[in-house]
């Protein structure tokens, strides 16, 4: 058995009446970068909060290295694991260092000045995101990109094995999407930081993650590596659509290269494309 | 930046502090007497010939100490429920903890009818107490009826505030109808917030509890920082929001039932002192709560001294001025955020 860092067991979650999943177990592979996908609706999002403690579940349990989450303190939580949110927003006033100074708030007792640890820590951050160069300028100031980074390094400064970022790309071009995606690998590679990520595009899934996991109405109904997942059935389970893939041919990375409703499959083969 | 904006704090700081000692020395010299610079200096020295002493040590300079603190404590409590709730409507006033505050101290006056007059120590140090329980009851009461989806929602918050304060509000008044004239004269007076009845035993009443959660609510100052994130974000940096909330809403709660218990219910202080030395020193709130102490007793200073001299010898209540400031005050915010 794979020796999990963060797992879920019968884990039943939702808002007010509505259950979103129930009976869900998952584990995470240490080391790797796991990749929720899945239609809107189904879980994703949830799943991710409830395994990082920010929203509580209705019953069954999450391990943290095989550690009840009920039994450990927040704080003692925020040094091992932390949640990226979807869209986060701060003050516009605060500076691009403040709010990631704010990262090491689980490291210090309350008053305390920073530390040496605190100081590296903080420049670390900022220097993998690239946000060193703007250390000084407000939130308000910044482009969507510039500002996803300031947020990734706030949850980098943490310095935590664990990373769970809910939509990390959401909102931003290309090229920044790419690079954002780039800093997670590469903290995957550099420091082993465990990462489990909610994303939308299938390709950037495929190229990214060592393991993807498809989630449907509340239901893991598939997980494996990416060449075992992004076919044409696993994504016609997904998502109800007609997948075309194909392997890169530079690094035999599965490529999503077009999709069309299921149901209109037999008119459009050879239709408008 | 963050230099200049040490420096510009420690300057706006400084500012605020020669505007207090100014009104300070305006209200210890004018008045219905007026009093000149070198009597006052003499007196406070104790070199004078004691011509003023009473004037000054047991009339104005009680009174001063009074708003001061009040101003302190309604500013500062102001800033935290702001920072609490996330929402910069949220003020003493508005969340019912005034009123709460008020109809415990006016049952309080109820069952000890007539015996007000009296200076004996035991009355005056029961009526911040009984505001504390009144003040407290109400703030847990607000507290747990907003509690939606496990989190404070912060619009519940204000709407059961308002609600529950004017429900306390009407039940002090009815039970103010039933006192005798000088207990309801007493009462009225005290629930528009007046400081006529300072002395200096209400000031070393109220101050305990000063010492005691002002330093609690300055060290806690960092987490309201945290607090203008949002919540998933403030919970993944570990910080057990329920727990910290309960904790600074106490507080708050202890400061404004304090300084209702002595002043009566002085408005818009704890609404507009928070928004004006934010738009002075920016989002921190190291910076903000202290700066609201400032403001808080600058303004509650003036708006007293004001009181007590325009219709002179007649009095107007403090909190009227205090209202009469800020309104204006506050529609100019309206105004600004609108553009």
């Amino acid at each position: 058995m794979d020796m999990s860092i963060l797992r879920a067991e019968k884990l039943q979650a939702g808002y007010e009446q509505r259950t979103v999943f129930q009976n869900l177990n998952f584990s995470v592979k240490e080391g790797k970068i796991t990749t929720i996908i899945g239609p809107n609706g189904c879980g994703k999002s949830t799943l991710l909060k409830t395994m990082g403690r920010i929203l509580k579940q209705k019953s069954g349990t999450v391990f943290l290295y095989d550690q009840d989450l009920r039994n450990l303190s927040t704080r003692e939580i925020a040094k091992k694991l932390t949640l990226l949110p979807q869209n986060p927003v701060g003050p516009k006033e605060l500076t691009v260092e403040e709010l990631i100074t704010y990262g090491r708030f689980p490291h210090r007792n309350q008053g305390q000045k920073s530390s040496i640890a605190d100081q590296k820590a903080i420049e670390w951050a900022m220097n993998i995101t690239k946000t060193i160069s703007f250390r000084q300028r407000e939130l308000g100031s910044l482009s969507g990109g510039e500002r996803q980074k300031v947020w990734l390094a706030m949850a980098l400064a943490q310095e935590t094995a664990i990373l769970l970022l809910d939509e990390p790309t959401t909102y931003l071009d290309m090229v920044h999407q790419l690079e954002v995606l780039k800093i997670v690998q590469q903290l995957n590679r550099q420091r082993k930081c465990t990462i489990v990520m909610v994303l939308h595009d299938i390709n950037h899934a495929a190229r990214f993650s060592h393991e993807i996991v498809a989630m449907k109405e509340g239901h893991v109904i598939a997980l494996g590596s990416p060449q075992e997942m992004i076919t044409p059935e696993v994504l016609k389970q997904v998502f109800c659509i007609d997948a075309r893939v194909m392997l890169d041919p530079r690094d035999g990375v599965p490529v999503c290269f077009s999709y069309d409703n299921l149901q209109t499959e037999k008119e459009t083969v050879g239709g408008e494309e | 930046m963050l230099k200049y904006s040490q420096e510009r704090f420690v300057g706006i700081m400084l500012t605020a502090l020669g505007l207090i000692v100014a009104a300070i020395y305006i209200s210890l010299s004018y008045g219905v007497f007026d009093i000149t610079f070198a009597e006052v200096v003499k007196t406070l020295f104790s070199q004078g010939n004691g011509e003023y002493d009473i004037l000054i040590y047991q009339f104005r300079l009680p009174r001063i100490v009074i708003a001061g603190l009040v101003g302190a404590g309604l500013g500062v409590a102001g800033a935290v429920l702001q920072g609490v709730s996330r929402n910069g409507l949220a003020d003493p006033g508005i969340l019912g903890i005034n009123a709460g505050a008020g109809l415990a101290i006016v049952v309080f006056m109820f069952f000890y009818q007539g015996k007000l007059a009296g200076t004996d120590w035991l009355s005056i140090l029961a009526m911040p107490f009984f505001g504390l329980i009144g003040g407290l009851a109400t703030s847990v009461l607000v507290y747990l009826l907003s509690w939606k989806n496990g989190r404070l929602d912060s619009q519940r918050f204000l709407l059961t505030g308002i609600a529950l304060g004017s429900g306390f509000a009407a039940l002090s008044l009815y039970i103010t109808l039933k006192m005798d004239p000088t207990d309801f004269h007493t009462a009225t007076v005290w629930s528009v917030g007046s400081l006529f009845h300072a002395d200096w035993q209400y000031s070393i009443s109220i101050l305990p509890w000063f010492l005691f959660l002002l330093p609690i609510i300055f060290w806690k100052a960092h987490i309201l920082d945290l607090f203008q994130l949002e919540e998933s974000s403030v919970k993944s940096l570990g910080v057990s929001v329920g727990r910290e909330q309960v904790i600074l809403l106490l507080c708050s709660t202890g400061l404004v039932s304090a300084c209702v218990s002595v002043s009566g219910s002085i408005g818009f202080v704890g609404l507009i002192v928070p928004h004006l030395a934010k738009s002075l020193t920016g989002i921190r709130h190291q910076q903000i709560i202290p700066l609201c102490a400032m403001l808080g007793m600058l303004l509650v200073i003036v708006a007293d001294f004001i009181a007590k001299n325009i219709f002179a010898p007649a009095e107007v209540a403090t909190g009227t001025i205090v209202s009469l400031i800020g309104v204006p005050y506050f529609i100019y915010l309206l105004f600004r955020s609108k553009a």
